[in-house]
């Protein structure tokens, strides 16, 4: 049980430093081969697609080039639930529900910005588990004027 | 010095074709006369062949004058449009955005039709009808479709109006050699943002506003050639963006574009708008095709649909979607920027907001930041409206009242 809840904190701790923009402290919760990846089904053109896909170098690239960019300032909050935990030797595939809230910096107004699973493998053969990779498991398809802060 | 009240409300010192009145973006009643006369009598792209590859596959299309089709490959191969109405008692009959359906059926009284647009069963017609009505009576509403211009399916509400060549006439000539190979659809999405058409199809008119995109900036404003592309426009209210070479390794993290298009010079992008609200936009890998369906004055859902070839490995298509994603993706550089730019035209233009003077008036002798295919778009708009762009309400018609200043 020690080990599960080490595991959820990791998926808890991925979720706040996302959400405080800390991408650093987001990177510390990886390890040097993690693969991240946002995939979504489209009902209307009936096709699997993918919407990112990085490795590591990919995402620090991603997050150094963001301040250079044009983006909206909404905080985004992500709410997370570990569902299941399955040990597989030295790792885990740990399925979270995620639901991400963006708050309006003017007014304060709170609205639910999408719904997707969180499919992470997260390595344990180390002291500190780490995540080796994540899949963003989009639900939801249909995001305004979108985000520049992937989930 | 900053504006007085008159001073705002002031005519642009511009010649008339350079500004427009902003009000023609939150007006209801131009809203409602653009479906009518912009929208029903144009050929709009309602999906790929990709996506109906089989018979009896089906796709629907809000339209943009607001009429719900389906799209629909017959077992002739043939792709045909009906209303997604059933003539019995109105209702939806298809209500996946796709599928297959050999037979239409209303999941309300059962009425059937096929992918030819016959109704080929009523329930208990006899009893209910005798020989009064009968199937060849309650057949589905066709709409106009032709396939074209890279397998577009296009479709048209106006049973009178030209074929879709016609329409179109040269704008697509600078494309066609890149429209040749097969393609399919690999990417699509729908964004709402609470702005007008208009100005979504204004962003992808001029490219003045790379300004907003850092990646723009680097790989494209700041390399040789970026100002020598040039817009040429075309009748009927369509433009065309010439290519130059994108350096998209100045962008850090970018790099050359491996995989590329047939006959495209590598890093290559051409531009072409099609009147009232569909770009085509090939750029190095990748095929993005924007349909604009306008909800309201002051709201949008805009289509994106990304594009490859048919014959792509996996390898290739891969590199295609990556490419895509890096700025046109959801989460992508570019297409955040662009819609949050929208989103605050909306936002400053809504009704009430005294927004008051659109400026279109750059001239550059047609090239990349002149603001000449705005120019053109609006020309148009005020032929086929019957109402000048920079003057709507002009004569009779009533003017809606405006907020003090």
């Amino acid at each position: 049980m020690e080990q599960r809840a080490q595991i959820e904190e990791l998926v808890y701790r991925s979720c706040m430093a996302l959400d405080e923009r800390d991408f650093k402290g987001f990177l510390e919760l990886c390890d040097p081969g993690f693969r991240y990846k946002v995939t979504v089904y489209s009902p209307e053109i009936r096709k699997e697609m993918v919407w990112l896909d990085q490795d590591r170098r990919g995402m620090e690239t991603l997050f150094t080039n963001l301040p250079r960019h044009n983006s909206d300032h909404s905080p985004l909050v992500r709410h997370a639930t570990v569902y299941t935990v399955k040990m597989n030797g030295g790792e885990a595939e740990v399925i979270s529900a995620l639901q991400v809230f963006r708050t309006a910096l003017d007014g304060g107004a709170t609205e639910l910005f999408g719904v997707a699973r969180l499919i992470d493998t997260v390595k344990l053969d180390g002291g500190t588990p780490r995540l080796a990779s994540r899949v963003v498991r989009m639900e939801t398809r249909q995001l305004g004027f979108g985000s520049h802060v992937p989930f | 010095m900053a504006k007085s009240g008159a001073d705002w409300n002031a005519t642009p010192k511009f010649p008339a074709t350079h500004y427009v009145d902003s009000r023609i973006y939150t007006d209801q009643a131009i809203f409602e006369e653009e479906k009518e006369k912009l929208f029903k009598p144009s050929w709009i792209i309602a999906c790929h062949e990709s996506e109906i590859a089989n018979a009896f596959d089906y796709r629907l299309f809000a339209h943009p004058s607001g009429v719900p089709l389906i799209i629909v490959r017959g077992d002739d191969q043939k792709v045909r449009s009906f209303y997604n109405i059933c003539p019995h008692r109105g209702n939806t009959i298809l209500y996946d955005p796709a599928g297959n359906a050999r037979r239409m059926t209303c999941i309300f009284h059962a009425w059937s039709y096929d992918t030819r647009g016959n109704c080929i069963e009523i329930s208990r017609a006899e009893q209910g009808y005798q020989d009064r009505f009968r199937k060849e009576d309650a057949s589905l509403r066709e709409v106009r479709t032709e396939v074209g211009f890279g397998g577009f399916i296009w479709v048209n509400l106006d049973d009178a109006a030209s074929p879709l060549k016609d329409y179109i006439g040269p704008s697509m000539d600078i494309l066609a050699p890149y429209m040749v190979e097969p393609m399919e659809v690999f990417h699509f999405n729908r964004a709402i943002v609470n702005t007008n058409y208009k100005l979504w199809h204004d962003t992808n008119s001029e490219f003045y506003h790379d300004f907003v995109h850092y990646f723009n900036r680097i790989t494209g404003m700041m390399q040789p050639g970026y100002f020598d592309r040039r817009y040429t426009a075309f009748p009927n209210g369509h433009a065309s963006v010439g290519s130059m070479s994108i350096q998209y390794d100045k962008y850090e993290g970018s790099k050359e574009r491996a995989v590329g298009w047939p006959g495209l010079t590598p890093g290559g992008w051409y531009m072409v708008d099609l009147f009232p609200g569909l770009t085509y936009n090939l750029r190095t890998s990748v095929l993005r095709i924007d349909t604009a369906i306008p909800l309201g004055p002051n709201q949008v859902a805009i289509e994106f649909r990304g594009l490859g070839l048919k014959s792509d490995t996996p390898a290739q298509r891969a590199q295609r979607v990556f490419d895509h994603n890096t700025i046109w993706g959801p989460f992508g550089r570019n297409l955040h920027e662009d819609l949050l730019a929208v989103h605050g035209q909306g936002r400053a233009m809504r009704e009430g907001t005294d927004s008051r003077w659109v400026i279109h008036g750059r001239e550059e002798g047609s090239t990349i930041h002149d603001e000449i295919g705005m120019r053109h778009f609006y020309a148009e708009w005020s032929r086929r409206m019957g109402r000048a762009a920079h003057d709507p309400f002009r004569g009779n018609r009533p003017a809606p009242e405006r907020a003090a200043a």
